[in-house]
Formats: structure tokens, C-alpha cells, sequence
């Protein structure tokens, strides 16, 4: 038997769910309910979940950047990184997600998806002690 | 050095700093067990791309799933935890090659582990490699000088030709490598030895044989040991080939010795079992045939237009109870170009090396060997082929007739030439005397327990007596008349007084 992964699951989901106006909806939910009870899958639903919503926004041309920054960032720099972001990934809507850390020193570290910008003050230290400590 | 002195140089040295930002892919670590780790994330990684691990760990990415990637590590696992921040390095695991590599001891990511300090390098190979194509390649017409005259004589290797060396536990397999990379010397041969979980004592003694006969100057020892990870086994003789084609690369012959393959296949079926591979016949997952055909194939002999250069590989397989059929002896016996077949019974009747001539074949060798020796071995072979048959009848000893008891003796002589002493490689010239005067049936009247000894005599009294036929095998790899009638005249020669001394 072949298994359908999550990841399936979660798309096609959203496909059935796209184009229905909000009555349809709510009678589809109870269905999709029912399927994931018959297949067993409901201990799979956070999961199935999260992929749904990546799903949702990877096809709205939506991306959540985490930043994370020693300091609170300031209107101007959150506008200009909106700006570059929406370039870099050509996506339509850019969602930051703030949060502090201390640990950076400084500067700010951008996680989009799997993909790390590193510009923290930490890690250049730490690329300056690898530097310095290399054998010659 | 003052204060000021050091404050300076950091100066200069932050002046040249330049940190560049680029964009990671970064993972995090969903499991870890017996060396195997579950990344999340990492999604546009490649397969046998290396990744780091926060700690400063090595692994390589085997398994891409849809949202998992199944990485080996590369060292210790202890120290990984779940939830541990991994990036893609963008890069196939390399091993570092350079000159200065040749005489050190290297683990399979080519770290020393000698205790001689840093290789210096600013070169790296990928471990894996497509092997050379059809257009480059030469055909086999270089012999490998093994030293040991039952290989060179019968079983003879050349250069760019894969020869497995399979038998049982304690037969000598080592041995016979071990003889062939001393006897490598002036030979214009770079040595590579793979040791895939070997004992480490066992290496410690093979280092300090090669060093004693001075041979590390030419080898390189790649080592996986036993207390290490199954995936430095697995990637150990990739690694210790990418070494070898470096060589190869300037033009070089190198000879590379996988020491052995039965371990390799062990390891990799760990790996595959851990990682939820479907194993298939003994366990061994479906493409354990693959893991060592892309690994044997990649020995070859390039022709100029090329780069020149060879890899010989001598790959070893360790059977059990002398079963051939298994299913790692058959698939590397199928793979290369012969085998030589060493065998318990043999090993312990005092016939050493223990090698089974009749089992034994060399596909591709004999266009290697040298005209000279091609004219006695014939001779030889047939000669040891009609002993073995008539063996059996050897225990009714007086009622055989003339002709099948001179086929006896002969043949009870022959064997005892082929025998030969660890670490006493025998040179080519010396080989093809010692031939001559047996195939021609100069040693028939020796009494069989005296060959050892006349032996010896005459190699020594033909250096000082026969020197045309010397200076004719060195230089043109074949004797005239003239030559010939020489050492005919010293072989006789020394026989009178041999046989009136004893």
C-alpha cells in the first residue's frame, strides 16, 4: 500500500477548500474531519496543519521571515527590509515575526523557511575567531 | 616578543578580515542514534553533500526525503543533540590531497592521525568520482612487481588491473600485500593502504613493518579503525582512491590496497539498515554491487594523450570457512580482472604464501609480464598442473612408471620454490633464474628438502657468474643465446659443487 504523507494530505485539503465560498466551507470541514477519523490521521493533524499553512502561504505569495535582533528594530530599517525581502524572494506580502535576543550582541539574524542571513554581531566574531585561530 | 609586537600583527591580521555574509540552509536535528541523524529542513541539499553540525562536526547527507534528510556523522555522535542547528556546506565531501601526504597515517576524511602534526594543503578531491571513461583508458601492459614469485610467475599483475586477494581468515592476505608495497621500492609506485576496521594494533604493526623496510616514503596509510563509526568505513576507501587519482593526476602509477572489502560491505549494510533501507540478500541492501563497482572501477591505466598514470587496485575479501559463494566474495570476484585464492589447508601443510594456483587466475596480467618470465612461467604452469594431477597417485610410489614419477619430483620441486618467507620479496631477475634452472630441469636431481638452500646459492653465485644474462633481463627483458648459454654454464657450475659440498 502507498502511504500519503502529510505533506499530500495538507494540499489536497487546500484544493477542495480553495474556491468555496464560507457555507461551503463549513459543511466541508466536518467531511475533512471525518476523513482523517476513517484514515487514522488525527494524530497527525498539528502536523498536517502546519504544512496546510505553508501551503496557504506559499500560494498567496506570503513569506514569514523570523528576525531576530539584540535590539528592537526601528520603522525605517522594518520598511527597508520589507522592501529587499519582497525582491529577494519576488513574494507579494512579507510577514515579520520579531523577536529579541539578546545573545546576538547586535545587528540581526533573518530565518526565511530553512534558509538563515546571518548579520548578527555574534556570529561576525565568531567568523573573526575562526579566522584568527586557523592553522597556517 | 613585546606587548606592542603581538597588538600589531591582530591589527594586521583584523585588516585582512573579511567577514562575508551569505545566505545558509540551515536544519535542525529531529533524531540521533548510532550515528545516523533525522535533519529537518535543509531542502535544496544534495546527495553526499557534507553538512556541519554546531558542534563542529562532519556528517554527509544520504537520504533525501520529502521533509527529512538521513545523515551520517562523520565522528562522534555523543556530543549531538536533538534540536541542534545543522548547515549545508554546498559541497561533496573532499578529502585534502597534497605531495606531503605520502609517509603519513590519514583517517577517511584525511585528517592525520599520526601525531605528526598538520598536512599542509590548500587542494581537495571529491570522495566520489566518476571513474574514467572508455576514450582514456590504455589496455594493461605494465607489470606490477609483486616480489613474490607464485604471483609473479603464474598469477602476474599489471599495471591499472584490479586483482582481488580473497581467502580465509589468517592466510596470509596482509602478508601478501604488505610484501608487494615493500617490494615497490625504486619501483616508481605510490603506495595507498586502506585499512577498513582493522585492529588499530594491527595497523600500528603494518606502519612499523613499512617504515622499518622504508617504505612509507612511498605510501600513504588511509585508516578507518574498528572503534571508529561504521560511516568512516564506508567512506574510507573512497577516500583512499580520490588520494590514489591525485597521484594519478601528475602522471603517476599508484597501487591501492583495500584491506578489506567484507568490512566495507558490513558497514555499509549498517548504515543502510539504520538509515531504513530495504535490506536484501544476507541483509545487504540491493545496491551493495554499486558501492563496490564504482569503487574497483575507478583503477584504470590512462593513456598520455590523458595524463598518463595508473591505478592498480588489490582489493581483499575475507571468506568464511572457504565459501566463495557468498554473496560479497561473488560480487567483487566478477568485478575484477582475477583473483588470487589463498587457502587454509595450504597455509598450514607449510605451503606459504598459501595461494591455490589452480583456483587462481589473472584476466588481464599476463600481456604485463616481461618476455622472460613468460617463457618459464609456461613451462611452470604446466608443470605444476600435471603434478596436481598426478598427486593422488603420489602414495603408491614405487609401482608408477618412470615418466609420471619424474612429473612427481618436478612438480614436489616446484612447489617448493614457489614458497617463500614474509618480507622477503624476491626480485624479477632473480625470479626468472630460479625458474630457468628449475623448468629446465636443473634442480631435479636436488634433494627437495636442499632447494631452499640451493636456491639462495645460486642466485648468489649466477649474480657474479652469469652477468650478460643480468644486464640482457634488465635491459631488454629477454636473454639471447649467448646470455643463456652463460647461466647455463653457471647453473651447472654451481650444482657440481653444490651437490659435492652437501
Amino acid at each position: 500500500m502507498t502511504t500519503i504523507s502529510n505533506n499530500e494530505i495538507a494540499r489536497a485539503i487546500y484544493l477542495v477548500s480553495k474556491d468555496k465560498s464560507p457555507t461551503e466551507q463549513s459543511l466541508l470541514y466536518p467531511k475533512i474531519i471525518q476523513f482523517l477519523a476513517r484514515r487514522h490521521l488525527l494524530s497527525k493533524t498539528s502536523d498536517i496543519l502546519l504544512k496546510l499553512g505553508k501551503i496557504i502561504n506559499s500560494e498567496e505569495g506570503r513569506t514569514i521571515v523570523v528576525v531576530k535582533s539584540a535590539f528592537r528594530l526601528g520603522e525605517k530599517t522594518k520598511i527597508e527590509l520589507v522592501q529587499t525581502l519582497k525582491k529577494r524572494y519576488s513574494s507579494k506580502e512579507i510577514v515579520l515575526d520579531e523577536k529579541l535576543d539578546k545573545n546576538l550582541l547586535g545587528g540581526m539574524r533573518l530565518e526565511i523557511n530553512d534558509e538563515v542571513i546571518d548579520l548578527s554581531l555574534k556570529n561576525k566574531i565568531g567568523k573573526l575567531q575562526e579566522y584568527l585561530t586557523r592553522p597556517i | 616578543m613585546s606587548n606592542n609586537h603581538i597588538v600589531e600583527i591582530l591589527k594586521k591580521e583584523i585588516d585582512n578580515f573579511k567577514s562575508q555574509i551569505k545566505v545558509e540552509k540551515v536544519g535542525q536535528v529531529m533524531e540521533v542514534f548510532d550515528g545516523i541523524a533525522k535533519v529537518s529542513g535543509l531542502s535544496d541539499i544534495k546527495s553526499s553533500e557534507m553538512v556541519t553540525f554546531s558542534n563542529g562536526e562532519t556528517g554527509v547527507a544520504l537520504n533525501l526525503e520529502e521533509d527529512t534528510v538521513g545523515v551520517i556523522i562523520l565522528g562522534d555522535f555523543s556530543k549531538i543533540k536533538e534540536g541542534d542547528e545543522v548547515k549545508a556546506t554546498g559541497k561533496i565531501l573532499e578529502v585534502p590531497v597534497s605531495d606531503s601526504i605520502l609517509g603519513r597515517v590519514v583517517n577517511a576524511i584525511g585528517i592525520p592521525i599520526d601525531g605528526k602534526g598538520a598536512i599542509k594543503t590548500n587542494k581537495t578531491y571529491p570522495i566520489e568520482k566518476v571513474a574514467p571513461g572508455v576514450i582514456t583508458r590504455l589496455s594493461v601492459s605494465e607489470p606490477v612487481a609483486t616480489g613474490i614469485k607464485v604471483i609473479d610467475a603464474i598469477i602476474p599483475v599489471g599495471r591499472g588491473q584490479r586483482e582481488l586477494i580473497i581467502g580465509d581468515r589468517q592466510t596470509g592476505k596482509t602478508a601478501i600485500v604488505i610484501d608487494t608495497i615493500l617490494n615497490q621500492k625504486g619501483q616508481n609506485m605510490i603506495c595507498v593502504y586502506v585499512s577498513i576496521g582493522q585492529k588499530d594494533s594491527k595497523l600500528r604493526k603494518l606502519q612499523a613493518r613499512l617504515e622499518e623496510g622504508k617504505s612509507m616514503g612511498y605510501t600513504v596509510i588511509v585508516s578507518a579503525g574498528a572503534s571508529e563509526a561504521a560511516a568512516m568505513s564506508y567512506i574510507a576507501p573512497y577516500a583512499g582512491v580520490s588520494i590514489a587519482e591525485y597521484f594519478m593526476d601528475q602522471g603517476k602509477d599508484v597501487l591501492i590496497i583495500y584491506d578489506d572489502l567484507s568490512k566495507h560491505a558490513v558497514a555499509y549494510r549498517e548504515i543502510s539498515l539504520l538509515l531504513r533501507r530495504p535490506p536484501g540478500r544476507e541483509a545487504y541492501p540491493g545496491d551493495v554491487f554499486y558501492l563496490h563497482s564504482r569503487l574497483l572501477e575507478r583503477a584504470c591505466r590512462r593513456n598520455k594523450e590523458y595524463g598518463g598514470g595508473s591505478i592498480t587496485a588489490l582489493p581483499i575479501v575475507e571468506t568464511q570457512a572457504g565459501d566463495v559463494t557468498a554473496y560479497i566474495p561473488t560480487n567483487v570476484i566478477s568485478i575484477t580482472d582475477g583473483q588470487i585464492f589463498l587457502e587454509t589447508d595450504l597455509f598450514y601443510k607449510g605451503i606459504r604464501p598459501a595461494v591455490n594456483v589452480g583456483l587462481s587466475v589473472s584476466r588481464v596480467g599476463s600481456n604485463a609480464q616481461i618476455k622472460a618470465m613468460k617463457k618459464v612461467a609456461g613451462t611452470l604452469k604446466l608443470d605444476l598442473a600435471q603434478y596436481r594431477e598426478l598427486e593422488a597417485f603420489a602414495q603408491f610410489g614405487s609401482d608408477l612408471d618412470d615418466a609420471t614419477k619424474r612429473q612427481l619430483e618436478r612438480g614436489k620441486r616446484a612447489v617448493e620454490v614457489l614458497k617463500q618467507l614474509q618480507y622477503a620479496p624476491v626480485k624479477i631477475e632473480h625470479q626468472v633464474v630460479t625458474l630457468y634452472a628449475l623448468t629446465k630441469g636443473f634442480m631435479d636431481d636436488v634433494p627437495v628438502e636442499k632447494i631452499k638452500e640451493f636456491e639462495a646459492g645460486l642466485i648468489e653465485y649466477s649474480e657474479h657468474n652469469a652477468k650478460v644474462f643480468y644486464k640482457e633481463i634488465k635491459e631488454t627483458k629477454m636473454w639471447t643465446e649467448k646470455g643463456e648459454a652463460e647461466l647455463k654454464k653457471a647453473i651447472a657450475d654451481f650444482k657440481n659443487s653444490f651437490l659435492t659440498r652437501t
